[in-house]
């Protein structure tokens, strides 16, 4: 399987898939108190319509608001709520959530329901308006990470119509394996997810994008499709394994061969692309009417206990979940919350898990790259961040101008068309923080641009 | 004898040359006089005695590129009378002289302040940061340090500001108010809004030096000087409000007063502190609040 679709730049990271490849999901028990933060995806952050004292049931609202770029919050558990307020969040700090605590003598936790899909399914029993509504009922959300309400993108829009369906199944981030763990356990759950997204969004075709270091969730998918019998529709498409492919506008430029123009999203050239958790979830939603109140998360590192693929409810601490997974090891350098080339590093083990989060990555310092060597160096010019660059930008330039104080040429060498992959920090021989650099004048732009009078 | 006939040999070839110089040059001149009449630039007399009037270290604080603009700006339209930080009130009623304008009152000059007292030992930090030292590097994170609400201390401000008025002490942003000029630039570069441009009435400020919206608890474990909104100091004076977590002074209506002396030595936390020239120093972290006599 050599060769295969991919597209320009990108890295070879270390894959440290082997930790968790081959352990199957397992069901983790609900903790006894969840912390729901009302803001867990792109949009109109949700208002609480619980206060302290009430009584949730699981699958309950507990969070929601009426702008259409919004998605509304569940509890998992059934219990009490006690306390809404500030609480820790792993991108935001600091941020509004619902904290449950958990009746003892609630029934069973809730359990993933694969078997209840086959390969009989039926999308065509349900209406496009009604899966939409269903994606918006349930709460969902992209759940490779952006966070970006399903509802909204499933939505048609005439202007530009939608024509092909990508669902991505990279998983290009070294470490995590949830995503490929879903692919062979719940292969027709997922399938039906992705017939019920292009039935929702009225899309023509369908490919399913698969890196080629993932052989058996390949054999599984195509064997599934085969049996869907809608096949001359879907296509399984194999791609290089190179990071980062499981970006979105990676994933087209590889698949379809086609760039997205700088600045536009993916509807602009009639692609919507979909996680393939969120099309689990989709089918889940629709089918069973089950609200994204669980998500399947890799705990996986060197510096943890028991490593695996876990079902967990939303708003379980990370503390929790490490208790779970057999404690850490040894001396954890840096928790990050997803994969180590884009996810965020936390120290707050008191931080919930959010329905965008793939992975837990429990680091140590010789892993972490480059501690030893941590004092960046003076660039000199090798270029091997324009090489690697996906979007093919000029990074050290870009970082440079940056660290003195340019925001203007910055903005000239496309600073925001940078999606933040790290692939330039990772060559980077000079142990410069390129994306750091990047992230922080994109940062800058932004308050600048709020700032100026109307 | 020799020399005499050189000379006038000379005289005879040169004469043509010389005549028409000097020829030329009349003209030129006649030209040049005619021109600077005809063209001349009506340059306003109040323009340059408004630049002459200001500080003329271009900070921009008017909103302005620099002062010559803002002095052209301020003579064509003289609602934008009194802009300009670094002047103050001073500059603003020269500039009304030569505009011959009355001002009424005179705003008090806008200084900063800092609302966090917190230094590096007063706070809770759960890891140890090793990335980017910029405030909006670190902000982006989430656990930077365990307060969402203040001073970073890695001194954005301190880079925007062009006076040397800003330097981080211990951990803290602080405010030399000799230096400062209240030109602004470091209210905007702060990522967590932490600094406020406030209109000194009096020379020294008193405020509630924390923006923190969390619950006492939470702030309690949190910072040693943070407002944990008790409210004592709402009930001593009525300057003070507590809303969304924290207490804020009202320093529009401040008035130094025995009210807002028994509330900063009632307040258990120690958040009440002045900001000035010359401002007592605060309370030291930790130490209790004095009894005050009822």
């Amino acid at each position: 399987m050599k060769g295969g679709l991919t597209f320009p730049g990108g890295v070879h990271p270390p894959e440290y898939k082997d930790l968790t490849e081959d352990c199957p999901i397992q069901v983790v028990p609900a903790p006894s108190q969840v912390v729901l933060p009302l803001s867990q995806h792109i949009g109109t952050p949700c208002r609480p319509t619980v206060a302290k004292g009430d009584t949730v049931q699981a699958g309950q609202v507990v969070g929601d608001a009426d702008a259409f770029v919004s998605a509304p919050v569940h509890s998992p558990v059934a219990g009490k709520v006690k306390a809404v307020g500030l609480a820790p969040h792993a991108v935001l700090g600091r941020c509004q959530a619902v904290t449950i605590e958990t009746d003892p003598n609630a029934p069973d936790d809730k359990a993933p329901s694969p078997q209840r899909f086959g390969a009989d399914f039926n999308p065509e029993t349900y209406a496009p308006e009604q899966i939409r509504q269903a994606a918006r009922a349930a709460g969902l959300v992209g759940m490779g990470g952006a966070g970006f309400p399903t509802r909204v993108k499933l939505e048609p829009n005439p202007e530009q119509p939608k024509k092909v369906l990508i669902v991505n199944g990279c998983e290009c981030e070294p470490f995590i394996t949830c995503d490929y763990r879903l692919m062979l356990e719940w292969t027709d759950q997922v399938i039906a997810g992705v017939r019920l997204a292009a039935r929702a969004a009225e899309v023509e075709r369908i490919k399913i994008g698969i890196e080629d270091n993932k052989p058996q969730a390949i054999e599984a998918v195509r064997r599934a499709v085969e049996t869907c019998g809608m096949d001359e529709r879907i296509e399984v498409c194999v791609l290089r394994t190179k990071y980062p492919q499981g970006s979105e506008r990676q994933l087209i430029r590889a698949v379809l061969g086609r760039h997205v123009p700088s600045g536009q999203i993916p509807p602009a050239i009639g692609v919507l692309v979909m996680n393939v958790a969120t099309c689990a979830a989709l089918a889940e939603a629709v089918v069973l009417g089950a609200p994204l109140t669980h998500r399947v998360v890799t705990v996986t590192g060197p510096a943890i206990g028991a490593p695996g693929n876990y079902y967990v409810p939303v708003g379980m601490t990370v503390g929790d979940l490490i208790e779970h997974c057999g404690g850490l090891t040894e001396r954890s350098a840096r928790v990050v919350l997803g994969g180590p080339m884009m996810g965020l590093a936390i120290a707050d083990m008191t931080t919930p898990i959010t329905k965008t989060t793939g992975a837990i990555t429990f680091l140590v310092d010789r892993v972490v790259r480059g501690d030893r060597l941590a004092r960046p160096t003076p660039c000199i010019r090798c270029g091997r961040c324009l090489a690697v660059c996906p979007e093919g930008l000029n990074p050290t330039k870009i970082a440079h101008a940056v660290m003195y104080e340019k925001p203007d040429l910055a903005e000239q060498y496309y600073m925001n068309v940078c999606m933040e992959c790290g692939s330039c920090s990772f060559v980077c021989p000079a142990h410069i923080e390129l994306t750091g650099y990047i992230k922080t004048g994109k940062i800058l732009h932004a308050r600048a641009k709020k700032r100026m009078p109307p | 004898m020799e020399i005499l006939g050189q000379i006038t040999e000379f005289w005879r070839q040169a004469w043509p040359a010389a005549v028409t110089m000097i020829a030329l040059g009349s003209a030129f001149a006649v030209l040049l006089l005619v021109a600077s009449l005809k063209l001349k630039v009506q340059a306003d007399p109040k323009v340059e005695e408004v630049l002459a009037a200001l500080p003329g270290i271009d900070c921009g604080a008017c909103g302005f590129a620099g002062c010559s603009s803002y002095a052209k700006a301020v003579v064509a339209d003289p609602k934008l009378l009194g802009r300009c930080a670094p002047g103050g009130a001073a500059t603003a009623a020269r500039i009304a002289e030569i505009l011959s304008l009355s001002v009424g009152g005179g705003s008090a000059p806008a200084r900063p302040i800092v609302y966090c007292r917190s230094h590096t030992e007063d706070r809770l930090f759960y890891a140890s940061y090793s990335g980017i030292d910029r405030c909006t590097t670190a902000n982006a994170l989430a656990n930077v340090q365990a307060c969402k609400f203040g001073c970073l201390g890695f001194g954005d401000c301190v880079r925007a500001c062009r006076f040397d008025a800003l330097h981080v002490v211990d951990g803290l942003a602080t405010v030399d108010y000799d230096k400062c000029t209240g030109c602004g630039a470091c209210s905007k570069a702060c990522p967590r809004n932490l600094i406020e441009m406030v209109p000194f009435t009096h020379e020294v400020m008193m405020v509630v030096a924390c923006r923190s919206r969390e619950d006492g608890k939470t702030t309690r474990a949190m910072c040693k000087v943070g407002c944990i909104a008790c409210g004592l100091c709402a009930r001593q004076s009525d300057l003070f409000t507590v809303e969304d977590g924290y207490a804020r002074m009202d320093t529009e209506r401040y008035e130094p007063g025995e009210a807002c002396e028994t509330a900063m030595a009632k307040c258990p936390t120690g958040v009440i502190v002045y900001r000035g020239k010359g401002a007592p120093p605060p309370r030291p972290a930790g130490q209790k609040p004095a009894r005050a006599a009822t």
